[in-house]
């Protein structure tokens, strides 16, 4: 076993030393775009000459994404304790769960920025961008209790407080830093996007803005690489603290999920309506009171009626929904198929990793650069290789969608156990039966959890894309408007691309009910046995809102 | 009114608030002779007379506890001063003037930095486009926020917009040194010297040229602050004046003094400043010095938003701080 294990290793290295090679080469002789792609040593060589930049820029940036990841947690466990102890509460915040989850940071960077002052837009954005993984991560730990453990503080008396005390809290920790080890690079990612458009005088995304105008990629990488290796430390440092305080095999582990999350939900049809009523009604009416609260006038920030008269009653009106509707039309289809594309994606890479390993470890710290790597840097390369088509807007929606939907699915696929691929194997199947009749259809369930995290990253990546390559479409228009001083607008994009997301992602819990991947769980429980359908249920409620 | 004792105060108050971050805290409680300016970009040679007037310390010899804001993409000038995040801030006229028109905001426009709008069409000198009608049938990279300006000058120079490709320019160069795109709208004061520095030769011409005559970072307060604090406006204007005409002296003496201040780490060259403050200067530069709007200027102004459908009037524009310097 060691053997393989250790040549495994080795023709991963090699794999990605080949890759660097090439990439050495390519850059070295602008083979690519026209040199639009700067060599590696390139890069590391204007990363040194440049060193003397880096350190103020490196410490606001950290700054902004610490106060955020602190206040966005806080908001977060704070969440998930009240959701355990008062289930009603969960159900009517809903909507404000998933909104936090959809919002698409391009759209709402401009509203923060106009409502906050000083350092609060960057702290603000850090902030949103941890609340939805802690949040669902602390729930899902705070339920997945040992029943047996319960029963005995039921035994001695206590209530549910001593239950969450002393049993929830200490077995939810495992969970909770798998959550914050999500949490922490969207962190400083969410903090650098604030400082690129914020006017901040120091941060690596105010050092991007100012670079941008150099022409000069090697600059750009840099600073890309710059955040790629805190956003990966950021990752590291609540896995190293899981590994300390609560040992190797919990910190990635999720113990079984007791409840399904549907139980929990009121039995009666009127009750039910009536909580979903009242679930989408919170996110507008917090909305309403933040706006009221800032004191802010109404001409800049736009309260949900603001936002209604804008759309529907002002003698504007119209023409405001006109060009909403413009937009619209182009960003929709884009970014169903973005969703599409994203998850193809995704699963390709997750059954290469079935099938070729080897590859596709080497092919990881691509991946994770991939995600940290302003996309604003890359816009140069990407126009020249691919034009300014629906082919740029695919690859930009691809690389934001791809990567948590193939975590998701590479998941999903481990959890298949050996005995069943072992059974396929022993009948003489080859790779491709494996997959077709073991990992997809026991993978299901996490597919549309992949879906669910790809619906708001694909309308990111659109939105992007429209924004830096190809104009029209909702991204556009959102820039435009800023252009004209069209605050309705502004706020109207902002509202209707978190609506559009959110009806996609309900959209596809539609059809994950309608499908009955319910029943296949069943199956699934009968045949390959009980715990890893639980831990397939705890592992979606983590990734996605239930 | 104990005058001495309170500008002595206030001055220990700018100390304090250089000193530290300028929070909001800090800002409620400065006394009433401060102010605090909305820039429209980050830190560049746009905005080096105000620095100047800073580290030359002529707003502190006004009496005037002066906090400068940073701007950027998402920053919309306008924004900071009707939410009270600043006092003064620098605009483009035409978003100025649309939202007096059209959403009623209570905006005086009361001097201006550009006499001449910087923002122009950059191209290669090997493929130049040196007037709107070189345009057609070309790729052109307009920042969204700037696409209004362009179709203007179509409009003017009876261009048929569809006769040419408008596509998002992303702040970088490269794809026009490339020949990706055959053009690019941006300040010809500073993307001509990263063309240059990449081994091409840039040429470019200024819509202001071919019709759409207007001012650029316009000097804009809300009517609330006019009247509220007319007297620091003033000094305001009077020690930026100064500042300006203190940088433009020399366009090549200012910049490198800003190089462990306000332009460390920003990403620039001081060399790139220095070409921008010189080629800025015959942009600024007015007979009765900078900031100044004269009739002619502003009924230019009004004549080119016209033709966009913008209807601006002489009262938008008030002289008369300018007046009082």
């Amino acid at each position: 076993m060691t053997r393989t294990d250790s040549s495994g290793r080795l023709s991963t290295a090699l794999l990605l030393l080949g890759l660097v090679v090439s990439w050495e080469i390519v850059g070295e002789n602008a083979l690519v775009a026209r040199g639009a792609l700067p060599a590696p040593s390139a890069i590391l060589v204007h990363l040194w000459s440049d060193r003397a930049d880096y350190g103020p820029h490196i410490l606001a940036t950290v700054q902004s994404a610490t106060i955020g990841f602190l206040v966005g947690n806080v908001v977060a466990i704070a969440a998930a304790l009240i959701f355990v102890r008062l289930p009603l509460v969960e159900q009517l915040s809903r909507g404000f769960n998933i909104a936090i989850f959809a919002i698409p940071p391009i759209a709402i960077a401009p509203v923060l920025v106009l409502a906050l002052k000083g350092d609060w837009p960057r702290i603000a954005l850090a902030g949103l961008a941890v609340y939805f993984p802690t949040m669902t991560a602390m729930s899902v730990g705070l339920r997945d209790v040992d029943p047996r453990a319960t029963d005995v503080v039921r035994a001695y008396g206590g209530g549910p407080n001593a239950i969450l005390r002393w049993i929830r809290l200490r077995s939810s920790l495992p969970a909770l830093l798998g959550g914050l080890q999500v949490a922490a690079p969207n962190a400083v990612l969410g903090a650098m996007l604030a400082e690129f458009g914020s006017g901040a005088r120091w941060g690596l995304g105010t050092y991007l803005l100012g670079s941008l105008g150099r022409a000069d990629p090697a600059r750009l990488w840099g600073i890309g690489l710059v955040a790629t290796v805190i956003s990966g430390l950021a990752y590291a440092i609540p896995a190293i603290v899981a590994v300390l305080v609560t040992g190797r095999s919990r910190a990635v582990t999720i113990a079984p999920a007791p409840a399904s999350l549907r139980s929990l939900q009121p039995t009666r049809p009127l009750t039910r309506m009536l909580v979903l009523l009242a679930s989408i009604l919170v996110p507008l009416l917090l909305w309403w009171a933040l706006v009221a609260m800032s004191g802010l006038p109404s001409i800049v920030v736009k309260s949900p009626t603001g936002v209604f008269r804008y759309l529907v009653t002002d003698a504007s009106a119209p023409s405001a929904q006109a060009r909403l509707f413009v937009a619209l039309a182009t960003t929709i289809p884009l970014t169903i198929v973005g969703v599409a594309a994203g998850l193809i994606f995704a699963f390709g890479l997750a059954t290469a990793g079935l099938l070729v390993p080897g590859v596709v470890r080497a092919l990881m710290p691509v991946a994770l650069v991939s995600q940290t790597m302003p996309l604003v840097a890359l816009t140069p390369l990407l126009v020249l290789l691919l034009g300014r088509g629906t082919t740029v807007t695919m690859v930009i929606t691809i690389s934001v969608t791809f990567f948590p939907a193939f975590v998701t699915l590479a998941r999903g696929f481990a959890m298949v156990p050996r005995a069943a691929f072992d059974l396929v194997r022993a009948y003489g199947g080859d790779g491709y039966q494996r997959l077709s009749l073991i990992a997809v259809p026991a993978s299901l369930p996490y597919l549309f959890a992949a879906a669910k995290l790809a619906v708001p990253r694909a309308l990111l990546g659109v939105m992007i894309a429209e924004w830096l390559a190809t104009g029209g479409g909702l991204g556009d228009l959102l820039n435009r408007s800023r252009g004209t001083l069209d605050y309705g607008m502004i706020w109207s994009v902002a509202f209707v691309s978190v609506v559009l997301s959110i009806g996609l992602y309900q959209l596809i819990a539609l059809a994950e009910n309608l499908i009955g991947v319910g029943d296949l769980r069943m199956l699934k429980q009968s045949t390959m046995g009980k715990a890893n359908s639980q831990r397939s249920d705890s592992d979606h409620a983590r990734n996605a809102p239930p | 009114m104990t005058h001495a004792l309170s500008r002595r105060h206030v001055i220990a108050a700018g100390a304090a608030t250089a000193l530290s971050m300028p929070s909001i805290l800090t800002r409620a409680k400065a006394a009433t002779a401060s102010l605090t300016m909305q820039s429209s970009w980050n830190n560049d040679a746009e905005f080096a007379g105000y620095f100047t007037a800073i580290d030359a310390g002529y707003y502190k010899t006004e009496g005037l506890d002066f906090t400068y804001l940073p701007g950027g993409p998402d920053v919309i000038p306008e924004s900071a001063i009707l939410s009270g995040n600043a006092d003064v801030t620098l605009t483009t006229p035409d978003t100025t003037v649309k939202a007096i028109v059209e959403q009623g905001a209570k905006f005086k426009i009361i001097g201006t930095q550009y006499q001449k709008n910087p923002l122009g069409i950059v191209s290669l000198a090997k493929k130049p486009i040196l007037k709107p009608q070189d345009m057609v049938g070309k790729t052109i990279a307009v920042p969204p926020v700037n696409v209004v300006s362009v179709e203007a000058v179509l409009k003017l120079n009876k261009i048929d917009p569809s006769s040419l490709k408008i596509v998002p320019y992303a702040y970088d160069p490269t794809p026009l040194i490339k020949g990706e795109i055959d053009g690019s709208s941006d300040f010809t004061t500073n993307v001509p010297y990263t063309i240059s520095q990449q081994g091409e030769k840039a040429v470019s011409f200024l819509l202001y040229d071919f019709g759409f005559t207007i001012y650029n970072d316009t000097v804009v307060v809300t009517e609330d602050t006019l009247k509220t604090k007319r007297k620091e406006l003033v000094a305001f204007l009077r020690a930026s004046r100064k500042g300006w005409a203190e940088n433009l002296k020399d366009p090549a003496v200012w910049p490198p003094k800003f190089a462990q201040s306000w332009y460390k780490g920003t990403g620039r060259t001081i060399d790139n400043e220095i070409y921008f403050n010189t080629a800025q200067k015959p942009l600024i530069e007015h007979a009765s010095g900078v900031f100044t709007m004269d009739d002619e200027g502003i009924a230019k102004n009004i004549e080119a938003l016209g033709q966009i459908g913008i209807k601006a009037t002489k009262d938008m524009f008030d002289t008369s701080l300018l007046q009082e310097i």
